[in-house]
C-alpha cells in the first residue's frame, strides 16, 4: 500500500509540480528515495539559487512521515550546517506527523521554511541567533552561500 | 441505608388511607416505582393528561421490587445548595412548564426537605413524559424522560422514610400526590432553568492517558479512556484512588453519570481532585491531595490543601501525584490524563448526524464533492477513492473515512481501544458503548421527518416500558383514574406495536441495562456521592439498590448491552446488590 501511494504521489507531483519545485527519483529503482530540486523563494537571500533536496520515505509510510534533508549546502536556522543537511520539520516529527499529510505538503512547507525561518525551532543555534538579532548579516551570508553553493 | 422495602409494583395498591407526607410518599413511591419497572414510561400518546394517569399506569408496571434506603441523602442536598451553578432548589411553580426539566440534575437538586417537592418532580416528570408521548412534541420530551427516569430513581432512593408507607399507601395515593401535591408550586423550577439547555449541549469530559512526549520522563499510569456525561450540572466527577471496595469502575457509561473515576496508583489520593462543569466551562479542584493535582504543569494547591477552581480546557493535561520511587512500579506511577472536553460533537451529538453529518455522509460516500466531505472521498491512507470494490471501509467518529485495511494499523495499536484520526487528530474511544440517546436527537431534529422515525421513537418507549403496561386497552382515557394510567402504557405501546412482542421486553430490558450501568458507578462509590459537597444529592446507595433491584427484575437482557464493553463490565453492581439486600433484609 505505501508503494503505491508513493507511486500516486510522485506522479501527482510530476505531473502538476508545486512552484519552485521539481521531484523525480534518484534511482528508478527505489520509489523510496527522492531527489528534489528547489528554488529558493523569492524574496529571500536563497533566491536564485537551485537546491537539491533528498527527501527519503520509510518503508512505513505514509505511517513514518518522510525525511528530508539538504544536498545542497545552504545557511539556514532549521538546516543542520554539515554533509547530512538535515532538515527539522515540525510536520515530521513523529508525534505531529499525520498519515495524511502528502509529501507536496511537506515539500511546499520546506519552501516556506526558506522564506521564513523558524528560528525558535533551530538546529542550528547561532544562525538562529544571528537570524534574530543581526538579520542583514544573516541574508548577507546566506546570500553568499547561495552563490557559492546553489548557482552552479 | 436502615430500611429498605421491597414492593411488588403492579402488586399492592391499596387504597392509601394515610394523608399528607405519608400518603405523597407512598404516592412517590408508587409512582417512582412504576417508572422503575416502566423506565421511560413516560411515551403515552395522550397528550393532555394529567400527571396521576401515568403514575398509575407506572404503578401497575412496576414490576420490580424497589428497595428503599432512607439514608443520609437529604443532608446532601444541604450541600448542593452550596453549589452556585447548580440549579438547586427554587421553588418553581410549575412543574409542566418544561418537560426538560425533568432531567436527573432536577431531581438531584431537589432533594427533599419535604417529599412534597419530590412529588412535584414526579409530576414534572410525568408531565415531560406525557407531553412527549404527543406525536408532534416527541423528540424532546423523550430524552428527558429517561433522564427523568434517572432522576426519578435517586428520587426515590432518597426519600428516605418511606418505604413502609409505600407498601400501605397504596394505589390511590398515586392520584392524589399527582393532583393536589404535583400541582403545588415546587422546588423545580431552578432546576428546570437549569436542565432546558441540557438536552442541547450535555456536559461531558473525556480522559485519556498522556504520555509526555518529551522523552525525559518516565511512562505515567496506563489507563482506559475515560469518558462521563454530567447527569446534571451540579454534578461533581471525583477523582481519586481506586479501591477495590468500590466495585469496578465503569469507564464509559451510556447514559449520563458522574460516577467517581479511580486510578489505581498509590500516589494518588482517596479523593485526590474533582471536575465540575460551571457556566459552560469545566473546571477542575485539588480536594487536599497529598501529592499534588497538576494542571499543565502547575501545581494547584500544597499538599493536603485544597485549590481553588481552575478551567479545564480540550487539550490540558492533568498530572496526579508524582512518581514515587521512581515510577518504576505501575502502583507508584502519576497518572496523567490529557483532557478532551467541549469538544463540538459532544455539545451536539447529532453535529454528524445531520450536519455534515453521518447520514448525508454516507449518501456521498465516495463523491466528495463538497469540502464537508473530502475526508469521505479519499482515504486519506492510500489517496485512493474510499468507495473500491470489495473494500471494507471504516469510519471514525469525526466522520472521516478510510480503507479499514489502510487504517487498520492505526486501530489496532497498543493504545486501542483509543483511536487517533489520522486526518483531524480526534480521540475516539472505540470501545465506548452505543449511545442511544442520539436517537432522540434525531427526532428532535426532525420531527416531523418520517414515519419510521416516530414509530422507532415510539417503540424506544415501549420498550421502556414494561410488559404490564400493555394490559389495558384504553389508550386515551386521560386524567384522573387509575384506569386511564394504565390505558396510556397501552396506547403507547399500541402505538409501537410492539405491545405483545417478546421482542419490546427485550428492548425494555436492554434499556434498564444501559440504565443500570449508568447508575453502577454509583453504586460503586456510593459514599463520595453521598458526602460530596458538590455532589449529587439524590443518588445514594438507596437510589442504586432501586435500580439493582429494578435490574434483577429486568435481569434476562440486562447483559446484552454490556456484555461486548470489556470496559463496563456488568457485573459492577454485583457487590453493591447485595449490601442492599443485607440492608434491606
Amino acid at each position: 500500500m505505501g508503494s503505491k501511494r508513493i507511486a500516486k504521489e510522485l506522479a501527482e507531483l510530476t505531473e502538476s509540480p508545486p512552484e519552485g519545485i521539481t521531484v523525480e527519483l534518484a534511482n528508478e529503482s527505489d520509489i523510496y528515495q527522492w531527489k528534489v530540486y528547489m528554488d529558493g523563494p523569492e524574496g529571500s537571500p536563497y533566491h536564485n539559487g537551485r537546491f537539491l533536496v533528498k527527501l527519503s520515505l520509510p518503508t512505513e509510510y505514509p505511517f513514518k512521515p518522510p525525511s528530508v534533508s539538504f544536498g545542497t549546502k545552504i545557511y539556514h536556522p532549521n538546516v543542520t550546517n554539515d554533509d547530512k543537511g538535515s532538515m527539522c520539520l515540525g510536520m515530521l516529527r513523529a508525534d505531529e506527523w499525520k498519515p495524511s499529510s502528502k509529501i507536496a505538503a511537506v515539500l511546499e512547507f520546506a519552501r516556506q521554511l526558506l522564506v521564513e525561518p523558524m528560528p525558535d525551532d533551530a538546529v542550528e543555534g547561532r544562525i538562529a541567533e544571528q537570524y534574530k538579532n543581526d538579520r542583514a548579516r544573516y541574508d548577507e551570508i546566506a546570500r553568499e552561500w547561495t552563490r557559492k553553493y546553489a548557482m552552479a | 441505608m436502615s430500611a429498605s422495602v421491597s414492593a411488588s409494583a403492579s402488586s399492592n395498591f391499596p387504597s392509601d388511607a394515610r394523608s399528607g407526607p405519608l400518603r405523597r410518599l407512598s404516592q412517590l413511591r408508587a409512582y417512582t416505582q412504576n417508572h422503575f419497572s416502566s423506565q421511560s414510561s413516560s411515551s403515552s400518546s395522550s397528550t393532555s393528561n394529567t400527571n396521576s394517569q401515568q403514575p398509575i399506569a407506572r404503578r401497575h408496571t412496576f414490576s420490580s421490587r424497589v428497595s428503599w434506603f432512607s439514608p443520609a441523602s437529604s443532608a446532601s442536598t444541604g450541600t448542593e445548595s452550596a453549589h452556585p451553578p447548580v440549579g438547586t432548589n427554587n421553588p418553581a411553580p410549575c412543574p409542566d412548564s418544561e418537560p426538560s426539566s425533568s432531567t436527573l440534575a432536577r431531581y438531584s437538586s431537589v432533594l427533599f426537605p419535604g417529599y412534597r417537592g419530590f412529588d412535584l418532580d414526579l409530576r414534572s416528570q410525568n408531565r415531560s413524559s406525557e407531553s412527549s408521548t404527543s406525536p408532534p412534541s416527541s423528540h424532546e420530551p423523550r430524552r428527558t424522560q429517561t433522564q427523568g427516569r434517572m432522576a426519578r430513581l435517586r428520587g426515590l432512593s432518597q426519600t428516605p422514610d418511606t418505604r413502609p408507607e409505600v407498601d400501605t399507601t397504596p394505589a390511590s395515593a398515586p392520584t392524589n400526590l399527582q393532583n393536589g401535591l404535583l400541582d403545588c408550586p415546587d422546588p423545580v423550577t431552578n432546576e428546570n432553568s437549569s436542565s432546558s439547555p441540557r438536552p442541547k449541549q450535555k456536559a461531558t469530559i473525556r480522559f485519556f492517558p498522556h504520555q509526555d512526549s518529551h522523552g525525559n520522563s518516565r511512562p505515567s499510569l496506563p489507563f482506559i479512556p475515560i469518558s462521563r456525561t454530567l447527569p446534571s450540572e451540579s454534578s461533581v466527577i471525583k477523582v481519586g484512588r481506586y479501591s477495590e471496595r468500590d466495585g469496578l469502575p465503569v469507564a464509559n457509561p451510556t447514559e449520563p453519570s458522574d460516577a467517581p473515576v479511580g486510578f489505581k496508583s498509590k500516589v494518588v489520593s482517596r479523593k485526590h481532585c474533582e471536575f465540575l462543569y460551571l457556566n459552560g466551562q469545566w473546571h477542575i479542584k485539588d480536594v487536599g491531595s497529598s501529592s499534588g493535582t497538576f494542571l499543565n504543569h502547575m501545581r494547584l494547591s500544597q499538599p493536603n490543601m485544597a485549590s481553588r477552581l481552575y478551567t479545564v480546557k480540550d487539550g490540558d493535561i492533568v498530572q496526579l501525584g508524582i512518581d514515587f520511587r521512581g515510577g518504576e512500579e505501575m502502583i507508584f506511577r502519576c497518572v496523567r490524563i490529557r483532557i478532551e472536553c467541549n469538544r463540538s460533537w459532544q455539545q451536539q451529538p447529532n453535529e454528524f448526524k445531520y450536519g455534515p453529518h453521518t447520514e448525508s455522509l454516507i449518501k456521498n460516500l465516495g463523491k466528495g464533492e463538497t469540502a464537508d466531505y473530502s475526508g469521505c472521498r479519499e482515504c486519506s491512507i492510500c489517496l485512493g477513492s474510499v468507495l473500491r470494490p470489495y473494500q471494507c471501509l471504516f469510519m471514525a467518529a469525526c466522520a472521516h473515512v478510510w480503507h479499514y485495511k489502510c487504517v487498520s494499523r492505526l486501530i489496532h495499536t497498543p493504545d486501542y481501544p483509543m483511536f487517533q484520526c489520522p486526518n483531524c487528530r480526534a480521540y475516539t474511544d472505540l470501545s465506548a458503548e452505543v449511545d442511544d440517546s442520539n436517537d432522540y436527537e434525531e427526532v428532535e431534529q426532525k420531527p416531523t421527518s418520517t414515519e419510521e422515525q416516530r414509530d422507532s421513537s415510539q417503540d424506544r418507549r415501549s420498550e421502556t416500558r414494561t410488559p404490564q403496561l400493555e394490559t389495558n386497552p384504553t389508550p386515551e382515557a386521560s386524567n384522573s383514574s387509575q384506569d386511564s394510567v394504565d390505558a396510556l402504557p397501552n396506547s403507547l405501546s399500541a402505538a409501537a406495536g410492539l405491545t405483545h412482542d417478546v421482542g419490546t421486553m427485550h428492548l425494555n430490558e436492554n434499556r434498564t441495562s444501559r440504565e443500570s450501568d449508568d447508575e453502577t458507578p454509583r453504586v460503586a462509590n456510593p459514599s463520595p456521592v453521598v458526602t460530596g459537597s458538590i455532589g449529587i444529592p439524590v443518588p445514594t446507595a438507596s437510589a442504586l439498590q432501586c435500580r439493582q433491584a429494578q435490574l434483577r427484575a429486568d435481569t434476562p437482557v440486562r447483559s446484552e448491552s454490556s456484555d461486548d464493553n470489556p470496559l463496563t463490565p456488568r457485573n459492577d453492581s454485583g457487590p453493591l446488590v447485595f449490601d442492599g439486600r443485607a440492608s434491606m433484609s
